[in-house]
């Protein structure tokens, strides 16, 4: 599904992020991604939404080789990705509902399904009272909810999450947890980067350490 | 640097649409021509609704970008009308030229009328009129305001005047023979100067000319105004939205959907601000309505303005929305551009 040959990742200031990753995913999935923070964590999943492009190497999904993908095909391809941002980019202009159901109208979806969808989805997460509410107005862990949802609304055949736990509490973390690997149990592919340790050894997934490059 | 550790739990096959909280059948895995359309109205509609609300976000930089669109469109619209009036008041008078003979001041009235009866057998005249200067001074005291004036006078001051009405048939319809005419009617002995009505409203057609003219390069740089305020005006929108444009694009908007609000929007400027502009011609137009009409009739005129064609209101619209439209595209054009090349 992901593959990753001698990918290396060297951004404009000089600074090293990856170096020689190889990597194999299969579909369906479900990954955890640790190491210490300036490992490359948020750097691995950029390259795969292709939010970055890799220096050397290449990287292909679902056998399409990413540094032959025509310009044109980005957007379909990222509509397929779920990518949960560790800052999740909210629009601070629209409330909640807006916000998790941009992708579906990006997607060109009808009203009522959108609705229905986007109401779905604040519900996994909880936030389903909040939909009226706008961004400023919610705490760190409602606005990184509404970000999972956001993700996750367009039902994605690959869910990227970077730190998606950061801001939340214990119990609402294992919550989230819960929620990605049942969306992993329905296909998708899950990559989640994290430092919780604790978190992840409960998960019982396969985990990828990354380790600092020596510069 | 990756190392693998666990083994991973056995993947379940990928079943890319259905989620967890909904257990329908797949729906969106095969796109039928429809159901692609469908996709496209829906986002058509939604840049829609969302450029329209988005105009009344700050209303009022949006009114006084559209006071600003509607008064570059409406002094063109204005000039425009003002010509085509003048242009109808030069209509009537080719058909009927008159030549008016202006006698000499020693020619007397029976002198007048004599001439007047040698000019009507000449084979290119249809009719002699003759207007003694006593008529002619009893014609003008009609005219309010000039009979104080004439009271201070000690003599009449107006020649004896014969009105000629040419035989087109006979003499040809051209301005050429018309001035030949005109000439050879100068050279007789009692006559002191000779005006054909017509020469004004030649006069006046020239000056049409030149001044549809200017009317052309005026609406040109006026619409080229229209062009670049509404596309600063997208931009500046482009610039407050930067940080939506780029979320938007991490989750796989297209440059067609990303585009398509803002030209909603550069479309909204040119219809709302074409049809305020109409408006203000209008409410202009009513303005002079009842002044020139009484001109008219002091002229003993039944001249009366006319106001803007439909055809001409469709025009004025279909080139502000047309403008609007051009601008935006051209505002996002840039901005996409930038972005795409900082990718």
């Amino acid at each position: 599904m992901i593959e990753f040959t001698k990918v290396g990742k060297r951004y404009p200031t000089g600074q090293l992020a990856l170096y020689n990753v190889n990597l194999q995913l299969d579909a369906g999935e479900m990954i955890f991604i640790t190491g210490h923070s300036g490992a490359g964590k948020s750097t691995l999943l950029k390259l795969i939404a292709m939010l970055e492009r890799p220096t050397t190497g290449e990287i292909i999904v679902s056998n399409t080789p990413l540094s032959k993908m025509r310009p044109s095909h980005i957007p379909a391809y990222r509509r397929r990705i779920g990518f949960i941002f560790q800052d999740p980019h909210l629009l601070q202009d629209r409330n909640v509902f807006d916000n998790v159901a941009l992708p579906l109208v990006i997607s060109g979806m009808s009203q009522t399904e959108i609705r229905r969808r986007t109401h779905a989805a604040l519900d996994k997460v909880g936030l389903l009272d909040k939909e009226r509410s706008y961004p400023l107005m919610l705490s760190a862990g409602e606005k990184q909810r509404v970000g999972i949802a956001r993700a996750m609304v367009n039902r994605p055949t690959i869910i990227l999450a970077d730190e998606p736990t950061g801001n939340l509490d214990p119990e609402l973390a294992q919550d989230i947890m819960y929620t990605f690997s049942q969306f992993n149990e329905l296909g998708a592919t899950v990559l989640i980067a994290s430092h919780d340790h604790q978190l992840v050894e409960r998960m019982k997934k396969r985990t990828i350490v990354l380790q600092k490059v020596a510069q | 640097m990756a190392k693998r550790q666990n083994k991973s739990t056995p993947a379940t096959p990928p079943a890319s649409t259905t989620t967890p909280e909904t257990k329908k059948p797949r729906r969106q895995t095969r796109p039928s021509g429809s159901r692609f359309f469908s996709a496209w109205q829906n986002q058509q509609l939604h840049a829609l609704q969302f450029s329209l609300h988005r105009l009344w976000f700050n209303p009022v930089s949006t009114w006084i970008t559209l006071a600003t669109i509607a008064i570059a469109l409406s002094l063109p619209t204005c000039m425009h009308l003002f010509l085509k009036n003048l242009e109808t008041l030069t209509d009537d008078k080719r058909e009927i030229p008159t030549i008016t003979l202006f006698l000499k001041k020693s020619v007397n009235e029976q002198q007048a009328k004599d001439r007047a009866e040698l000019l009507s057998e000449l084979p290119e005249i249809q009719q002699v009129k003759v207007i003694t200067r006593d008529e002619a001074l009893a014609d003008f005291r009609q005219i309010t305001g000039f009979a104080e004036t004439l009271e201070t006078l000690d003599e009449n001051p107006l020649p004896h005047v014969l009105v000629v009405t040419p035989k087109l048939d006979t003499l040809g319809d051209s301005d050429e023979a018309l001035d030949r005419f005109s000439r050879k009617l100068k050279a007789y002995p009692e006559v002191d100067n000779v005006q054909i009505d017509i020469e004004w409203v030649q006069r006046l057609r020239t000056m049409l000319n030149i001044a549809e003219r200017i009317v052309l390069v005026v609406s040109v740089l006026l619409g080229l105004t229209v062009l670049l305020v509404i596309g600063n005006t997208i931009r500046l929108d482009i610039e407050n939205r930067k940080e939506e444009i780029k979320v938007t694009r991490l989750i796989g908007a297209t440059n067609a959907y990303i585009r398509r609000p803002f030209l909603y929007g550069g479309v909204w400027f040119g219809l709302f601000g074409g049809v305020l502009s109409l408006a203000i011609v209008q409410l202009a137009f009513m303005f002079l309505i009842a002044p020139v009409e009484k001109l008219a009739t002091q002229y003993g005129s039944t001249f009366s303005l006319s106001g803007l064609a439909p055809s001409m209101t469709i025009n004025i619209l279909v080139a502000s929305v047309f403008l609007g439209l051009i601008g935006a595209w051209i505002a996002v054009g840039k901005h996409l551009r930038k972005a795409e090349t900082s990718e």
